[in-house]
């Protein structure tokens, strides 16, 4: 062996030694907001417990991550990350063929934490799979309504004090007469499941089976149609161009989940201080004043060569006070964790939202959030609703038909 | 010793093609044959034979197969009918002698070429869009022409990434036209225009016949390109092929069946069939444009 050659092995040994003493992780997600605030976790972290630790935050767009994930979980783990956000409405297609998804299960990791009880069960059921838990939810989700405070408020009504939706529908009346340009309430394609959840039903229910072209889903979607027809509700433009929407006061209001807050302030900074938020209208007095919209659940991957640490890290970040408490301060996503939803600190008057509590909101109408169940079909079904949803939006085919025709093709799907 | 090496050397040396090629290409291909006779479904599964199964339900149950066929056949035709006479006119205007700021042109149109599809199909979002897009806003306002609804109406999704196809390939396919115009001897159009042959007798009766073999190698590339079609569609009007799945190509639905929903068995089988369905179709193309006749 000559020396030069020595040498060369020497130097090979010591950076292969060196590189196994710090530990990087890596970490995909597909959300800016939670991009921020798993930074941030990390080098808390880093300073606290394990000062070799480091965790590398890929962003990749939605639907590319969540394809480019699956592909190496197919190909038994080559190039897949450490750590997943995992968004729930995709989390069903990685279930498909009733096998072994390719996440680390979590069941015994929570039982034997005492995590179990700490954790809003509703949420966790959407990454639990006949018994087996794999993800961790970020965000209760709970569903409000958002709304330009300065043009209601302006036109003399006050969505704070709607108990119905027909109360929304006359204020919307009210409001349009000075704004007749204005969108009351934009409709994207996950409206109709959402307020078919708040009604107490979803796409699939808790068996497994296709539920959406019960009466109740048809009639809801039905519902909003009726809506667009007098202009009350308007198709939200696609893309980045529903931000100009927003911009320009054409979309004076929005219904949806916790998360959306932080979309508001990441893509439409300049309309600070003109928004606030209300719990959902109810279908009848007393009903249920909110909904369940998305939600992400962080998975740990069963290739990892860092399991340990990983899964160290999702207990210190997820699992916390301090930092799902830290979470809703960076990204308004409420804490899906129990302990940490009493906290003080989630209650601070936010300046984007005129000043409003909305820990406080959040809080009100999160003991009532429905249940969504998981289903490996959920990916399929999203695609076939959004290549009919233009359909409907243009009243060229009826809801009845259509979430007929998606029903029978999923329930073919599911014989085969 | 020396002679054994001598031997052998050559066949180290081509090694590491066939190697790659054989790894990363032909193991694959015969892998995912295998694998079309199989229901292979999800991340850890087992594969479980089941013969025709796949292809039978592709080609009789299967509506949305048939629907990407049909889209992709209408993007083909799109792109022969044309982006293949476009990029000719082009090269024609290109070659015409005397012509300032030649190589100018030429990078001007080759550019569209080298940028990523996802780019361009993010930047054409912005350019289709409705309410807030280029060319309504800017093209069709000023004319006075009710906004054009690009993306949303099943009609139009194809005409769109058609018109981006446009934008993309023309100038590629000009180049090839152009390198083959440069490669007509001068000496021809003379002589046919001593014999008193006008412009277009000359173009029609030299140029064209002389071009023939570019003709066919672009049209070849053409049916190829416009069957693999993927990027662009995809970040246009998204994985499901937007409104009625009409911007849905063959490509993106192997990728939803195989990548999305982890069909393995069946994507196999789609990727069968289009690989059957462009050999078909280049065969007949060859055919017409007489590509195997010995001159």
């Amino acid at each position: 062996m000559s020396a030069r050659f020595r040498w060369f092995l020497i130097i090979i040994m010591f950076f292969s030694t060196s590189t196994s003493l710090a530990q990087e992780l890596e970490l995909w997600t597909f959300a800016g907001t939670h991009a921020r605030w798993f930074r941030e976790q990390a080098e808390r972290y880093q300073a606290e417990v394990n000062p070799d630790f480091s965790l590398n935050v890929v962003e990749i767009s939605g639907d590319d991550m969540h394809d480019r994930l699956r592909i190496s979980l197919q190909s038994g783990g080559a190039g897949a990350p450490d750590l997943a956000d995992v968004e729930q409405g995709q989390f069903g297609s990685f279930l498909r063929g009733g096998g072994d998804p390719g996440f680390v299960p979590l069941n015994e990791f929570l039982n034997s934490g005492g995590y179990t009880d700490k954790l809003v069960a509703a949420r966790e059921m959407l990454y639990t799979y006949e018994g087996v838990t794999y993800g961790i939810e970020h965000a209760l989700t709970p569903v409000v309504l958002y709304y330009r405070a300065d043009i209601w408020e302006g036109a003399g009504v006050d969505p704070q004090a709607f108990v119905t939706w027909d109360d929304f529908i006359a204020g919307a009346r009210v409001v349009r007469e000075q704004h007749p340009d204005a969108v009351a309430l934009p409709v994207d394609v996950n409206l109709p499941g959402l307020l078919l959840r708040q009604r107490g039903a979803d796409f699939f229910d808790a068996e497994g089976n296709v539920t959406i072209d019960s009466e109740l889903s048809v009639d809801t979607m039905n519902w909003i149609l009726e809506l667009m027809d007098e202009g009350i509700a308007a198709q939200m433009p696609d893309g980045d161009a529903t931000w100009a929407a927003f911009k320009n006061g054409t979309q004076i209001a929005m219904v949806a989940a916790d998360w959306y807050g932080g979309w508001f302030k990441d893509n439409a900074p300049e309309l600070a201080g003109k928004w606030k938020a209300a719990p959902l209208p109810a279908w009848e007095p007393g009903g249920i004043r909110t909904s369940v919209r998305g939600g992400t659940g962080l998975t740990v991957i069963q290739s990892s060569s860092h399991v340990d640490e990983a899964m160290k890290f999702m207990e210190f970040a997820m699992l916390s006070e301090e930092g799902n408490v830290r979470r809703f301060e960076l990204t308004t996503l409420f804490p899906p964790f129990i302990p940490a939803m009493s906290n003080e600190r989630l209650h601070f008057p936010d300046e984007y939202f005129s000043g409003q509590d909305l820990g406080a909101l959040f809080a009100d109408v999160g003991p009532s959030v429905p249940a969504q169940y998981q289903s490996p079909y959920r990916t399929q079904l999203n695609d076939l609703r959004d290549a009919a949803w233009q359909d409907l939006m243009d009243g060229r085919r009826s809801a009845q038909d259509v979430f007929s025709e998606i029903a029978t093709i999923i329930r073919d799907e599911m014989d085969f | 010793m020396y002679n054994l090496n001598k031997k052998i050397a050559p066949y180290l040396f081509i090694s590491p093609f066939f190697i790659g090629y054989t790894v990363f290409f032909l193991v694959p291909v015969i892998q995912s044959l295998r694998l079309s006779f199989f229901r292979h479904v999800g991340v850890n599964a087992e594969a479980q034979f089941i013969g025709f199964g796949n292809y039978v339900r592709l080609f009789t149950r299967d509506s949305l197969f048939i629907k990407s066929i049909v889209n992709t056949s209408y993007y083909a035709l799109g792109s022969i009918l044309l982006i293949v006479p476009l990029a000719l006119l082009l090269a024609l205007a290109l070659h015409r002698p005397g012509l300032k700021f030649r190589e100018f042109f030429r990078l001007f149109f080759f550019t569209p070429n080298i940028t990523s599809g996802v780019v361009v199909g993010i930047i054409f979002g912005l350019v289709f869009e409705e309410q807030y897009g280029l060319i309504n806003n800017l093209l069709l306002a000023p004319l006075g022409v009710e906004p054009v609804r690009w993306l949303r109406d099943p009609n139009w999704v194809m005409p769109s990434i058609i018109l981006l196809g446009i934008w993309k390939y023309t100038g590629l396919n000009a180049l090839y036209f152009l390198v083959g115009l440069q490669n007509v001897p001068p000496s021809l159009n003379e002589a046919a225009r001593m014999d008193g042959a006008n412009r277009w007798q000359v173009f029609r009766y030299v140029t064209l016949p002389m071009l023939r073999p570019i003709i066919a190698f672009v049209l070849t590339f053409a049916i190829i390109g416009s069957y693999n079609l993927f990027a662009e569609p995809v970040t246009l009007v998204g994985e499901a092929g937007g409104p009625r799945n009409a911007g849905l190509t063959m490509t993106m639905y192997l990728y939803n069946r195989g990548f999305r929903e982890l069909k393995m068995g069946y994507a196999s089988a789609i990727g069968y069939s289009l690989a059957l369905i462009i050999l078909l179709l280049t065969v007949i193309q060859l055919v017409i444009t007489r590509a195997f006749r010995d001159d």
